[in-house]
């Protein structure tokens, strides 16, 4: 058991390895847009509107927004990768057709996307953390030390949500689709550009929201509010998503991987 | 029946069997793609699998290694049913799928390094072998090269090289050389046969008879996901389309049918009329008797009995 799972991670490295060609060969306009984002929305939305806002909770309102565009970077570095690009790569390059002639398996496919999500993620969410630190914006500084890992464990069930996505559209631009009526409103309704304390039905209808729980434990590591009780909440909704919805996404790519 | 061990068909007899299908049916809704298949192809074994567009060449082959699901029957590789442990499979198998599915976003060589990885091929070994496929295959000069930038032919030829890199002990050619210039076909059938003769199996689909004739020990014909007619090129010959075929302009038809006898054929071609009989004297006679020379007179050949046993070959006997 232990050997299958040793050599089932080996094949999804291998997966990792194959996208990491293909992004490096690209990497400033890579990443420039998922670095770029969270400092125009820093810049337009904290800076701009921190004097007419005052304080939320003692924190300014650039201070209130800083640990969201780790999450917000988080969401769409896996929600894009996942969609449009595993759907590209599904059908137009049909990069897993030979792919699946090898030892790899739809399971070893689907666990390298997730591991390919996380450690970009990860790697993104630390490098916005980095920022943030140099601009004074985390109350808590040692959170960037957290960051990585929990933009990695964010990004896993929102690229399951991608790849849900990317198993149910009939072409590619119904994507937008998906984009406007399930991401837009989870990244805008899910606390990082205002507190949802206890709004009676938003406050509910978000804990439905894996991305939620990613931005209260970034907020909570920025803003150094250590609360064992709620971390334990969101760390295991979050959890519990991610096994939920990885699991999801798995059996459906499996039916359109195979026929 | 003994065979050199180093005879270009060495279809050993009574070698195990590696690949065994037994009923095997697929369904696409209620499309019935394949329906009881039933075949068996044995170690060192060079098969050929020829039947029309459609027939379910392409959907038997991805049975073989999980990427159809099979909705009936039995089937094994290597001892191992597909659908339950396809890794066991792959490990020992190399494909050219029909469609080549080159990773466009890499070159060729890092499209190489990277399938040599994944078939977990030796780090070490794996660039001396990429590098003596490309040359054996005239690609070394597009090393570099983005896939995006190979012609049809050069692409075909590195899926080809990409099946190999593993040294599998199965290779499975799904239409190896549509679209390949003759010079080119030769190569890969070079390559092919050196490939049986170090006892390795090979298991090919093609629409060119002669390929199949000049590749395969054994043919098997499919038609509407069954098979059709099996056996080794000539016998196939001697038992289906015993004899030889004479082609006629289509005005001779009505003569040819007033002096057809009880043991020839008469069949169409397009805007051909064919008689097949057992003895050339015969088509020799029927050309003096109709007082002009057949377009065509020949020994029957493979694609006689495609045509035949696929139904394509518009019969008037019956
Ligand atoms: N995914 C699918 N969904 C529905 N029908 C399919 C699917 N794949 C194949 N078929 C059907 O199954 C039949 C067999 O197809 P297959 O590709 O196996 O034929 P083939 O013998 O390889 O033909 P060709 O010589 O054209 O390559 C065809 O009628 C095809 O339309
Ligand atoms: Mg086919």
């Amino acid at each position: 058991m232990t050997d299958e799972f040793r050599t089932s991670f080996q094949l999804a490295w291998h997966v990792v390895v194959r996208n990491w060609g293909v992004y490096r060969k690209d990497f400033l306009a890579n990443i420039s847009p998922t670095l770029a984002d969270p400092a125009l929305m820093l810049t337009a939305l904290g800076m701009g509107l921190s004097p007419f806002i005052g304080q939320i909770g003692g924190l300014s309102y650039a201070q209130y927004l800083a640990p969201g565009m780790v999450a917000t970077t988080a969401l769409f570095t896996a929600f894009f990768e996942s969609s449009y690009g595993f759907y590209v790569k599904m059908t137009f390059e049909s990069v897993f057709k030979a792919m699946l002639t090898t030892p790899i398996g739809v399971r070893e496919v689907v666990m390298g996307e997730f591991l390919w999500g996380f450690i970009r993620a990860a790697l993104m969410g630390g490098t916005v953390g980095v920022f943030l630190l140099l601009m004074g914006l985390l109350s808590n500084p040692w959170a960037v030390f957290l960051f990585p890992l929990i933009s990695g464990l964010l990004a896993v069930p929102c690229g399951a949500i991608g790849l849900l996505a990317s198993a149910m559209v009939r072409n590619i631009n119904q994507f937008q689709t998906v984009y406007s009526f399930l991401i837009a409103p989870i990244f805008y309704l899910s606390g990082v550009f205002f507190p949802l304390g206890d709004r009676p039905v938003l406050g509910v209808i978000v804990q439905l929201s894996p991305f939620y729980h990613g931005v209260r434990l970034l907020q909570l590591s920025a803003w150094g509010q250590w609360q064992p009780g709620e971390i334990a909440w969101h760390l295991g909704l979050l959890l519990l998503f991610t096994a939920g919805l990885g699991y999801w996404a798995y059996r459906k790519v499996v039916k359109i991987l195979t026929t | 029946m003994s065979i050199a061990p180093d005879s270009p068909s060495a279809a050993v007899p009574g070698s195990e069997p590696v690949i065994v299908a037994r009923a095997v049916a697929k369904k696409f809704g209620d499309f019935a793609a394949l329906q009881g298949l039933d075949l068996e192809v044995r170690r060192g074994e060079c098969v050929g699998l020829l039947g029309p567009n459609g027939a379910g060449k392409s959907t038997f082959i991805g049975c073989l290694y999980g990427a159809v699901l099979r909705t009936g029957g039995d089937l094994t590789v290597f001892g191992h049913d597909p659908a339950q442990n396809p890794r066991k499979i792959k490990e020992r198998l190399g494909v050219v799928p029909q469609e080549n599915a080159l990773d466009e976003g890499l070159t060729v060589m890092e499209n190489m390094r990277l399938y040599a990885r994944f078939e977990g091929v030796d780090k070490k070994a794996a660039l001396p072998r990429i590098n003596e496929l490309l040359a054996h295959m005239s690609l070394d000069h597009k090393k570099e090269a983005p896939i995006k930038t190979l012609s049809g032919g050069m692409k075909r030829r590195l899926a080809f090289v990409r099946a190999l890199l593993s040294d599998p002990e199965l290779l499975i050619l799904d239409e190896p050389t549509t679209g390949l210039d003759p010079a080119v076909r030769h190569l890969i059938w070079e390559k092919v046969i050196s490939y049986r003769q170090a006892g390795k199996t090979v298991m090919v689909t093609t629409h060119y008879m002669h390929e199949a004739e000049i590749l395969c020990d054994r043919i098997i014909i499919l038609n509407r996901g069954a098979v059709v007619g099996a056996g080794a090129p000539r016998a196939l010959i001697d038992k289906e389309t015993p004899g030889f075929v004479a082609t006629f302009a289509h005005d001779f038809d009505a003569r040819i049918k007033a002096e057809l006898q009880p043991s020839w054929e008469l069949f169409h071609q397009g805007r051909q009329c064919c008689v097949r009989a057992p003895k050339i004297d015969d088509l020799l006679a029927l050309q003096q008797t109709l007082g002009t020379t057949a377009l065509q007179l020949r020994p029957s050949n493979l694609e006689d009995v495609y045509l035949k046993l696929t139904g394509r070959e518009l019969d008037d006997n019956d």
